[in-house]
């Protein structure tokens, strides 16, 4: 899938929708939604060009990024280094001999995720779903299996709206909503072959990697009202199989624990932001603790389960 | 050692009492408390090859990555820990010590950390493993004899660990017996057993980490094989893999000569037969 690009001083720029933001790239980002070039500025710009080793004067780092001010410097070692500013600007500096593709996958992600907290974001590491208007947002670690349950979810005719970073808004009426992250879903081949989607397979996530991007029947290519949250684990002792409802305690820590990469919240979120939108959201949406039994035996099970739940949620 | 270590690295070849030894650190640390909750032990430390604290720290989707692009980052990250610890961290490794492709030694370079060396009669490991990983004993074997067998080495679907490689039973001990980066002290899973009170506390000793010898001695019993069996039986235990086999099992030194055939012992021992010398494991050969 292209981006609608024009040719401009002999770069071609892509023009895409990404987490409600309108995006102009000079790297092509498959997978992302395209949009048609705007008229006015773009929210994000994205440009190809050197990106330093370290920055000065860092105030906070880790074990590959540096934060500046309001410059963040990531690095992935042999592929590429990535400077996210003041949640607008990306410049990208890829390895001689990385294809953009490779590259691509980490500025939807780890980028992304970046400039979203620079923006004052609340940012959940969840993939989310809608049906009838409204959405559910799906929480948890990687490898607690998010991803297959969304798809298992959108075989069951629910609508796909995001993967991995869900970014949660405010509507004009201060109701929470969620923002498509303009990704396609990302299973292991393991799970499409359990899930009977081989037809949808699309590219590998990076060359040679068993890992997929798959084709949405139904995509949501915008904001939808938040109905819950999920908060997902794979059903292992102390966990039993089942629902339960976080109270606002519980919701209030899990809010936190489920963060996209929570070190960034601490680093660069806008605290008092933060905490206001966190408290709007949880004024109009319930948390909930789903742990499912394990094996892709149950997931018909725990689907059926989340369905069955959904409908109950008062409306 | 001048200050206490901020990380230990408890290091072990798989099923040679690394668990075991974790939850006799939870119940040092619960104390009158005890006994720990098994399934409540990595809040203490947790393990090396966690992908989800890889990705907390590094702020990418490991997914994205191969093992050895992740590999070449883990010294990074655990500089990172060493530096973020206030107190001591205790950390379960399986792990080889090895050099990533940069050359880096995978658990860093000057780091303030030490390791607690786990070994166990490769003997008794074999059919332990054989129960861990639902093989067969030869099976087991063959994995121990392996020098590039690793644990989660897949790249057919998401787990909770990264790629741990493991360079056989021999290698394994030599790798961390033999660097000079980080101070090592050996202990046997067969001294654990019969001396468990002077084995613990030589290694919490080694590691700068104060214990009465009335603290070790209620720990002793908080973890001993009953109490782990207990527990395991009434909740489950989160780390077991079998889905039909105990994770704990009563694990006495010798029970090989029950459980292997003759020319299975052999085959470990022409394999491992230098290195289990050095450790003073009787060859039968």
């Amino acid at each position: 899938m292209l981006g609608s690009r024009v040719t401009c001083e002999r770069v071609l720029i892509y023009s895409y929708r990404i987490s409600g933001l309108h995006v102009s790239s000079e790297l092509e980002l498959p997978v992302a939604i395209p949009e048609a070039p705007q008229a006015k500025a773009a929210d994000v710009v994205i440009r190809r060009g050197p990106v330093p080793m370290a920055l000065d004067g860092a105030t906070a780092r880790g074990p590959n990024w540096e934060m500046a001010g309001e410059i963040f410097l990531l690095r992935v070692p042999r592929l590429a280094r990535f400077q996210i500013a003041a949640g607008r600007d990306i410049v990208v500096e890829i390895e001689p001999g990385v294809t953009d593709r490779d590259a691509a996958g980490f500025v939807l992600g780890s980028v992304f995720g970046i400039l979203l907290h620079q923006r004052g974001a609340l940012v959940l590491h969840g993939a989310a779903v809608a049906k009838d208007g409204r959405a559910v947002a799906i929480c948890g670690a990687s490898g607690e299996g998010k991803s297959t349950l969304a798809a298992a979810l959108c075989r069951d005719g629910c609508a796909f709206v995001t993967d991995d970073i869900c970014v949660v808004g405010l509507d004009a009426n201060r109701r929470p909503i969620v923002l498509p992250d303009g990704r396609q879903l990302k299973l292991w081949k393991q799970s499409i072959d359990r899930l009977d989607l081989a037809q949808r397979r699309g590219e590998a996530v990076r060359e040679s990697f068993e890992k997929y991007f798959i084709e949405p029947s139904d995509a949501l290519g915008q904001a939808s009202p938040l109905a819950a949250i999920y908060v997902l684990r794979g059903a292992r002792p102390p966990f039993q199989a089942g629902i339960k409802h976080l109270a606002l305690a519980d919701a209030v820590r899990a809010l936190d624990y489920e963060a996209y990469r929570p070190v960034l919240r601490s680093k660069i979120g806008k605290k008092p932001e933060m905490l206001t939108h966190a408290a709007a959201m949880l004024g109009h949406v319930k948390m909930f603790l789903l742990v499912r039994p394990r094996g892709f035996e149950h997931l018909d099970e725990t689907v059926a389960a989340v369905r069955a739940h959904w409908d109950a949620l008062d409306r | 050692m001048t200050a206490p270590a901020r990380i230990v690295w408890l290091a072990s070849f798989p099923k040679s009492g690394n668990t075991w030894f974790r939850i006799f650190l939870a119940n040092l640390a619960a104390g009158e408390k005890g006994p720990a909750d098994i399934n409540n032990l990595d809040e203490r430390g947790g393990s090396a090859s966690s992908r989800s604290e890889f990705e907390e720290a590094t702020l990418l989707d490991s997914d994205l990555m191969s093992h050895d692009e992740i590999d070449e980052l883990r010294p990074r990250v655990y500089e990172t820990i060493a530096g973020d610890t206030i107190d001591q961290r205790w950390m379960k490794v399986h792990d080889a010590y090895t050099l990533t492709c940069a050359g880096d030694p995978l658990f860093g370079r000057n780091l303030p950390c030490a390791a607690v060396y786990l070994a166990r009669d490769p003997r008794d490991v074999a059919e332990s493993l054989s129960y861990h990983l639902n093989t067969t004993v030869d099976d087991a074997i063959k994995f121990m004899n392996t020098e590039d067998a690793a644990l989660c080495s897949g790249r057919k679907g998401p787990g909770p660990q990264l790629r741990q490689k493991l360079k056989g039973w021999s290698g394994h001990v030599t790798s961390w017996l033999d660097q000079a980066n980080v101070p090592v002290h050996l202990v046997r899973y067969e001294d654990l057993i019969a001396e468990p009170v002077a084995s613990f506390g030589a290694a919490l000793r080694f590691a700068g980490l104060r214990a009465t010898t009335e603290e070790i001695e209620r720990a002793v019993r908080y973890a001993d094989f009953a109490e782990m069996q207990r527990q395991e039986k009434e909740k489950g235990f989160a780390e077991r893999l079998s889905r039909t086999a105990p994770f704990f099992r009563a694990g006495r030194p010798g029970d090989w000569r029950e459980t292997l055939t003759a020319e299975q012992s052999i085959t470990i021992e022409r394999h491992h037969g230098t290195v289990m010398a050095r450790l003073g494991y009787r060859l039968e050969l």
